[in-house]
């Protein structure tokens, strides 16, 4: 019997073994395939992602805003007040003081660095070549305790405390369904600096033909996506950075 | 054809299935999923350091290797550190950078090349083509040891790799090897022979083709070692390697030993070179300025010639090549091109490599046996880089305290505990120092508050007093009659379980005292082989008398007394014996005939006396000083007359340690020079366990009784948990088919400390991760959930919901946390933020269901939540805060809904003023009276920080609610006669709101209703709390 078990493994596996190797480019284009073809991505003009953060026991609504053009939003809710916690037009990017609720831009490296993404729309990964990316097979990794396809994505480099640095990400393909389910990048700054910020992908549902995850762990923060939009209708103008009319003689 | 032969597959494979199911075997991270380890340090003393390697062009970038800790990079001029080597041998020789693309291509050659008695092994050379994100092996599998590396900086195709190979045997791998394609391929270009490597071989920074390589015949052996032969030489290559010749002219005829030697950067017919000669006139620093063609010998001081196999590295200033540095006990620095030297400042001892920054060579890094140091003033004061866990334990224990303190002792760094959670995290401040030296074993009394601890060849044995801070020294000393007392490095201690008094010293005998080290008696013959060739260390070190007492061998290194009997003790030895005795050390019997798999003579590292039997052990054997690297671990359960092999396939590298669990037999726990191995069916299959877990050695395990956590002191990372191993208990192949399965878990208890943990200074320091408090939620997933919906909410037994929970995802084992909390109240809107409305309250006591949706199917488990038995307060009196939190909490969301409403109407008033004049009126006084109202609810100005208004009914509610619900005592007279005051001006202010909507507001709805203009829409109160 234990002979008969061996062949019948020995001959699977010559089966398999073909079919397995995979290319970085076959697995990026099947995941887009599986997840409703790189047309149909291609189409996308622009996202709208009503999600939750649950910190603690305190469900926090936050409201993702993109666009193909590199546009984005994030407006959080809390206590009832509607927070835009980050927000980049294009040109300016800027964010919500906390302290002082009010409005005010980023540095401009920071933002200079988000300039360089304004092409990611849906996925950096669609069409990397022509963004100048590129992409490399690293191996398998087991991840999430699955076996996954490791690929590096190398995007344009970005400026961090004046010095040119690579941007690498990792993304782990799940062998089994060509979807991403961890991505990794290097942290740029601050005290862990050099260490990976992991990104975990599950709960992916269709909207219209396309599979998004419905859930994702961001450096130990859960973001559960309650709805998706394709194609919002967006009023581009909240995207600005809100002007604080300066308090002068006429204006009095 | 094809069909019927697939047909024919697909019956074979059906009638297989008949046959029973599959046994499933999931190894490493596909079982664990993500159970995770965590590291506590400590980093206030760091570890041994061996090679430093800067970026070329930018001086933020500073790589280090480590002894045993891995290799780490620093983007912030080595203020802290990353690891990026955690998945391989973390034994380092050189870290060396692409010149040409120094942030993407790094080199890693494995193996400490400061050849101590505790060094480990590498496996290889390794190489980094993404900065260290990614690495591959490539090759020299066996070289043990690669001491450097040398890069063509016009073409780095072509490069050099020093293999100084093994230590403790013969070895071909040994020599200088070239490749011309970037590492594909090798040849071998200088070989002298199996017992001599290379030290060392460099470049000229000014003509790649121009080369020197340092050879150096040594050899060390559990009880000897060896520096310096005919063999050892110093040689120059001029043609890339093709021919090399001596380059000898002035050095001293004779025997030599280990060579450092070094190129001046800005200068490269200046070559400094000390050698290892045994003779005082010729020891020391040689200077050559015509690229090696004659030498002149400079310098003997000490610093220069102190224990050249640890110290050998020379820096030289790129700038200036009078001023150069010595590796050494201290470091020595010249400035007159090595005619006089002086110490380096003051920092941790054992200098082991000195690079300068490349632009400003004020700036000196040094790597030391404790750790990181950079000197901003030439090398007068030196600063320890605080982020570096890279401390060497020889063992470790710990104690039954909550939380449970950590024990042991440190290469070159003394003897510690600290605790296992602390506030804010283990802090370098949470560790107490309890002893000098080298430290090793260290034991807590059972029931006093007394330690053990000891230095090398228990030149003292200290019982500390740690309440009243007294020590004392209780080392068996040498009686009359006695042959000398033969001490391991590593000297074994042991305390009973039954008399707590007892404590028990190895040496060639074991010896034994029951009261506390005050007397001594010898209850052994001599256990070892007490083989004389072994024994004389006076001569140890070769050229360079070295007897520390680091060789001391045939000597006891592991005592065990069994936990079932106290008169039965196991004894091994390094020499290869395994002893026992049944009546309390009146007999003992030598069972060391009956090993079965074990060469002789090969050290007995541990012994673990097994709970589930009194004849059951487990020893652990390996023979790293003959060279022989293989895993050895058997057991017994007949007092050592029988043993059988319990080592699979999976298990790579020497073993140190094994652990057994104290519940399930079968589930053991092996700590190798690579790392953590776990079973769970008794040694079949072994599984590595890499979360969060590096690849270094583990020398000693305990298995922790109170919360089962399994503490490991490592090698060169210090002590790191796995918090709570209970769920490996369950797994058997019934629970690894099922879909899901819930692991049970013993209740929870709410703990209710709460200190403070000010965290100054602490900003670039290592701080360990702690133990969550948290109730810990288990569970076994047979595949990833990736597709569709998965969901956990906690709920109570009536199946109300509580909280939502995030669950995790991974195939394998899964950890979700929850805290006890239930969701926040809804908060009133204001214009700023009430931060009491963060607050979640706890839930009682008792028990809850842990409900997981996955697709269609539900999953429920039941868990228990318990309140802390240490607490000083009553039940009632938790009854008492619970009811007033959850008042408060319905007083918070009241407000929020008349909060709610009042905007509904103001939003409605302020529309109908603007757009139909002839309502304005009748709005406006509706507008007003709201207005007015509201602005004593809620704060309608300011901000979050100082421009914050005063606080109104919202802030004050919400203030109130939050301490009562933090808070774990009962309510203070102080917060109930608070209460008494805002319950007041709330329901002043609900009857206010009343009185308006009787009058300013019924008026104005009644004009809406006439004009048909619809009313404000609002949601009902419950649809407006709904928590999603």
């Amino acid at each position: 019997m234990k002979t008969i078990k061996t062949l019948i493994v020995a001959i699977l596996l010559i089966a398999i073994t073909p079919v397995s190797a995979q290319t970085a480019d076959e697995i990026i284009n099947n995941y887009f395939e599986n997840t409703g073809g790189a047309d149909n991505w291609n189409k996308l003009n622009g996202l709208k992602m009503e999600a939750e953060a649950n910190a603690q026991g305190m469900v926090i609504p936050v409201d993702i805003f993109q666009t193909k053009d590199g546009k984005q939003l994030v407006k959080i809710n809390l206590q009832g007040q509607e927070m835009t916690q980050f927000s980049f037009d294009g040109e300016t990017m800027w964010t919500t003081n906390f302290m002082t609720m009010a409005p005010e831009k980023s540095d401009q490296e920071t933002t200079d660095n988000m300039k360089k993404q304004m092409k990611d729309f849906p996925s950096p990964l669609l069409n990397y070549k022509d963004k100048g990316y590129t992409v490399e097979l690293i191996g398998s990794e087991t991840k999430e305790g699955t076996d996954t396809f490791k690929l590096m994505l190398t995007q344009d480099p970005i400026m961090v405390d004046g010095v040119e640095t690579s941007n690498i990400t990792y993304y782990y393909f799940d062998k089994e369904n060509f979807v991403p389910i961890v991505t990794e990048t290097q942290i740029q700054q601050g005290p862990m600096k050099g260490q990976m910020s992991v990104t975990t992908l599950s709960d992916y549902e269709e909207v219209n033909g396309l599979y998004f995850p419905f859930s994702m762990n961001m450096g130990g923060q859960a973001i559960t996506i309650k709805n998706i939009i394709l194609n919002p209708e967006i009023d581009m103008a909240m995207f600005a950075f809100p002007e604080t009319p300066a308090t002068t003689e006429e204006g009095k | 054809m094809k069909k019927s032969i697939t047909l024919v597959f697909v019956a074979f494979l059906l009638s297989f299935n008949l046959f029973g199911q599959e046994e499933i075997t999931l190894k490493g991270k596909e079982l664990f999923g993500g159970l995770q380890a965590r590291h506590i340090g400590p980093a206030l003393m760091s570890g041994r350091i061996i090679d430093i390697e800067n970026h070329p062009t930018n001086p933020r970038i500073i790589y280090i290797g480590a002894a045993g800790g891995g290799v780490w990079k620093s983007s912030n001029s080595g203020t802290t550190f990353s690891p990026i080597f955690d998945d391989y041998a973390q034994s380092i020789g050189v870290v060396k950078l692409d010149p040409k693309d120094p942030d993407n291509t790094i080199w890693v050659g494995t193996g400490e090349i400061w050849t101590r008695n505790s060094v480990s092994v590498g496996d290889g050379l390794y190489k980094s083509t993404d900065g260290g994100s990614n690495w591959k092996k490539v090759g020299f599998e066996n070289s043990e040891r690669i001491s450097s590396i040398a890069i063509n900086p016009n073409n780095t195709d072509e490069m050099y790799v020093g293999v100084l190979g093994a230590l403790w045997s013969d070895s071909e791998d040994r020599g200088i090897y070239k490749s011309n394609d970037g590492g594909k391929t090798w040849n071998k270009i200088l070989y002298i022979g199996p017992s001599t490597g290379a030290a060392d071989v460099i470049m000229d920074p000014k003509n790649p083709s121009i080369l020197y390589a340092s050879m150096w015949e040594f050899r060390r052996t559990g009880w000897s070692f060896v520096s310096g032969g005919k063999t050892s030489a110093l040689y120059k290559s001029t043609d890339s390697g093709k021919t090399w010749n001596k380059i000898h002219n002035g050095f001293p005829i004779g025997d030599l030993g280990r060579i450092a030697i070094a190129i001046a950067p800005s200068d490269s017919s200046i070559l400094y070179s000390v050698l290892e000669t045994g003779e005082k006139a010729t020891n020391g620093l040689w200077k050559s300025t015509n690229a090696g063609e004659s030498w002149e010998h400079l310098n003997n001081d000490f610093g220069l010639t102190v224990r050249p196999f640890y110290f050998s590295r020379i820096t030289i200033d790129p700038k200036n090549p009078e001023v150069i540095v010595k590796g050494g006990l201290n470091g020595s620095i010249s400035r007159d091109g090595g005619k006089t030297f002086k110490s380096l400042g003051q920092m941790h001892s054992d200098i082991h490599d000195i690079v300068f920054d490349i632009n400003n060579s004020d700036v000196i890094y040094t790597g030391t046996d404790g750790g990181f140091y950079r000197s901003w003033d030439g090398g007068s004061t030196f600063e320890i880089a605080e982020n570096l866990p890279l401390s060497q334990f020889y063992h470790i224990s710990v104690d039954n305290e909550t939380p449970y303190n950590v024990y042991g002792g440190l290469q070159d760094n003394g003897s510690w505990y600290g605790p296992s959670s602390s506030p804010g995290g283990v802090n370098a401040r949470d560790w107490n120092s309890v002893g000098y030296g080298d430290g090793y074993r260290v034991l807590k009394h059972p029931t006093k508050n007394i330690i053990y601890s000891e230095m090398q060849g228990a030149q003292a044995v200290w019982r500390y007093d740690v309440e009243n801070n007294r020590t004392r020294t209780i080392q068996p000393l040498k009686r009359k009659g006695d042959p000398d007392l033969r001490f391991n490095w590593n000297p074994p201690m042991a305390i009973s379980a039954f008399v707590d008094d007892r404590f028990y010293m190895g040496s060639q005998f074991v010896h034994r005292s029951d009261d506390m080290g005050e007397t001594w008696e010898v209850i052994s013959p001599d256990l070892t082989t007490n083989d004389k060739s072994k024994q004389d260390q006076s001569q140890s070190g070769g050229l360079s008398i070295d007897n520390s007492g680091a060789e001391m061998h045939t000597t006891i290194f592991t005592i065990a007394e069994s936990p079932l009997d106290k008169d039965v003790l196991w004894v091994g030895t390094d020499d290869g014996n395994v002893q026992i005795t049944q009546d309390g050390g009146k007999n003992w019997t030598n069972v060391t005939e009956n090993l079965v798999g074990i060469p002789a003579n090969t050290w007995v590292y541990h012994i673990e006396a097994s709970v589930h039997g009194k004849g059951t052990a487990y020893a652990v054997f390996e023979g790293h000083t003959t060279g022989d690297m293989k895993p050895y671990t058997l057991k017994t359960t007949d007092f050592g007359k029988t043993w059988t092999n319990i080592i699979s396939d999976d298990v790579h590298g020497i073993v140190r340690n094994i652990q057994e669990d104290y519940e399930n037999e079968n589930l053991l726990f092996l700590g190798t020079e690579f790392g953590l191995y776990i079973t769970i069916d008794g040694g079949k299959n072994w599984s590595k366990f890499e979360n969060n877990m590096p690849a270094v050695a583990v020398h000693f395990i305990d298995l922790q009784k109170a919360t089962n956590d399994l503490v490991m002191g490592t090698h060169g990372r210090g002590v790191i948990i796995i918090d709570d191993i209970s769920p490996l208990r369950e797994l058997n192949q019934e629970i690894l088919a099922k879909d899901v399965h819930f692991f049970k878990t013993k209740p929870f208890t709410m703990t209710e400390e709460s200190g403070f943990s000010g965290s100054f200074g602490s900003e670039t320091q290592f701080v360990g991760q702690n133990k969550s408090k948290s109730a810990r939620i288990i569970y076994y997933l047979k595949k990833r959930h990736t597709f569709g919906k998965m969901k956990m909410e906690v709920q109570d037994m009536n199946g109300n919901k509580i909280t939502s929970l995030t669950p995790e995802k991974s195939k394998g084992i899964n950890v979700v946390n929850w805290n006890f909390n239930t969701n926040t109240p809804k908060m009133a809107e204001g214009k700023t933020l009430s931060f009491g409305g963060f607050t979640s309250p706890r839930v009682p006591a008792g028990k809850y269901k842990i409900v997981m949706t996955k697709g269609k199917k539900t999953y429920e488990h039941i868990i228990e939540v318990k309140y802390d038995e240490k607490s000083p307060t009553t039940l009632a009196e938790r009854k008492e805060q619970e009811e007033l939190t959850q008042t408060l909490f319905n007083m918070v969301e009241d407000l929020a809904f008349m909060v709610y409403e009042i905007n509904g109407t103001l939003d409605k008033a302020q529309e109908v003023i603007k757009d139909h004049p002839k309502g304005k009126k009748t709005a406006q006084k509706a507008y007003d009276a709201l207005n007015e109202l509201k602005k004593t609810l809620v704060v309608t100005t300011g901000d979050n920080y100082v421009a914050t208004a005063d606080p109104e009914i919202r802030e004050k509610l919400g203030n109130l609610y939050s301490e009562v619900a933090n808070d774990y005592g009962k309510v203070t007279s102080s917060r109930k006669d608070n209460f008494e005051l805002i319950s007041q001006e709330l329901n002043d202010a609900k009857a206010k709101y009343k009185a308006i909507k009787n009058k300013e507001v019924k008026k104005f709805f009644s004009y809406l209703e006439k004009n048909e203009i619809e009313l404000p829409k609002l949601k009902s109160k419950e649809e407006f709390l709904k928590k999603s």
